[in-house]
């Protein structure tokens, strides 16, 4: 049973019309993203759309590519 | 050989001459280089990891390694979700992720196309597990609750626009409620209204993260070309026209 009630916020809003186009699976996003995390070190601009996409719309994809950004770079 | 080994080498019981200082140098020099080698990534990870013999053995070392630096950091990055678990649970989780990224990194070695570098791709498992990890953890004592009920719409009192920005949530609502299938309902309040984590949530419902983006994917889809047809947002034609 639901305690409180489901609520859509400004933010909530804006997240769920996220246009999701070009489509990307986790899968396919997982395969690049040791690819994409060694070019944007290079290059932050360096980045397929489809990926950018994808980020920017499946949370649990972002902060591990942001993590293994921020551990390659401490690497460096 | 072992440094050990070096050590117990005739030579170093015989230092009468020059020559046998020499060798002694050389046994020194060895047992040094044997104790870097111990700290040095294999120059050919995939050689290395696919050849029986000690460097196999090695190599497999150096890439325990490497998962548990990669799963170390992922643990750190969200230990707000392990709040009051204690160093003891983050500790269990790095090491069980470390495990299993490597039983996954194994299983697709022959994947490996060299497109970045091996120690990145390496991490990325790591970094996969362990969050997965935690945030199964994190979540493990809560309850999912999977329903399509109707959600409220509450914008805050600062909305600039408010007029228009609440007629575009209502008509995201409705078109929740008439456009979507049930499953795809639940599946989008739950991982976007509610913010149950995608690997939590598949979890759960034996599935998978891909096939749960899939249906979200879909969902997004289906609202979004709703809220054209009901002029609230501009067809991809037009703006790929006013690109």
């Amino acid at each position: 049973m639901r305690e409180q009630p489901r609520v859509i916020t400004q933010e909530i809003l804006h997240i769920l019309i996220k246009d999701t186009e070009p489509w990307l699976s986790c899968d396919d996003c997982f395969e690049m993203l040791d690819e994409y995390a060694d070019r944007r070190l290079v290059d932050r601009d360096d980045a397929h759309t489809s990926m950018v996409t994808h980020l920017e719309a499946c949370p649990a994809c972002a902060e591990e590519a942001a993590s293994l950004l921020a551990l390659i770079a401490n690497d460096e | 050989m072992s440094a050990e080994a070096a050590g117990a080498s005739p030579g170093i019981r015989a230092c009468d001459s020059d020559q046998t200082m020499t060798r002694i140098g050389a046994d020194e020099s060895a047992r040094a280089q044997s104790a870097t080698d111990t700290e040095r990534d294999p120059e050919d990870w995939i050689v290395a990891l696919s050849v029986e013999g000690p460097k196999r053995h090695h190599a497999l070392r150096r890439l325990h390694a490497l998962l548990l630096r990669a799963a170390r950091h992922q643990v750190r990055r969200m230990d707000t979700l392990l709040d009051g678990a204690g160093p003891d649970v983050a500790d269990e989780l790095t090491h069980q992720a470390a495990d299993e990224a490597m039983v996954a990194l194994l299983a697709k070695l022959h994947t490996f196309q060299g497109r970045s570098r091996f120690t990145t791709w390496a991490y990325k498992f790591g970094i996969l597990q362990a969050a997965t990890a935690v945030r199964s953890h994190a979540w493990r004592t809560r309850q999912v609750v999977l329903d399509d009920s109707s959600v409220t719409v509450d914008l805050g009192p600062s909305v600039e626009e408010y007029a228009e920005t609440a007629d575009l949530a209502r008509a995201v609502r409705r078109a929740i409620d008439e456009t979507l299938t049930p499953h795809q309902r639940r599946i989008m309040l739950a991982l976007l209204v509610d913010e149950v984590p995608i690997d939590v949530l598949a979890e759960r419902l034996g599935t998978n993260r891909n096939a749960l983006y899939k249906t979200l994917h879909d969902a997004r889809v289906r609202v979004r070309a709703d809220l054209t047809a009901a002029g609230f947002l501009r067809a991809a034609s037009e703006k790929g026209n006013a690109r």
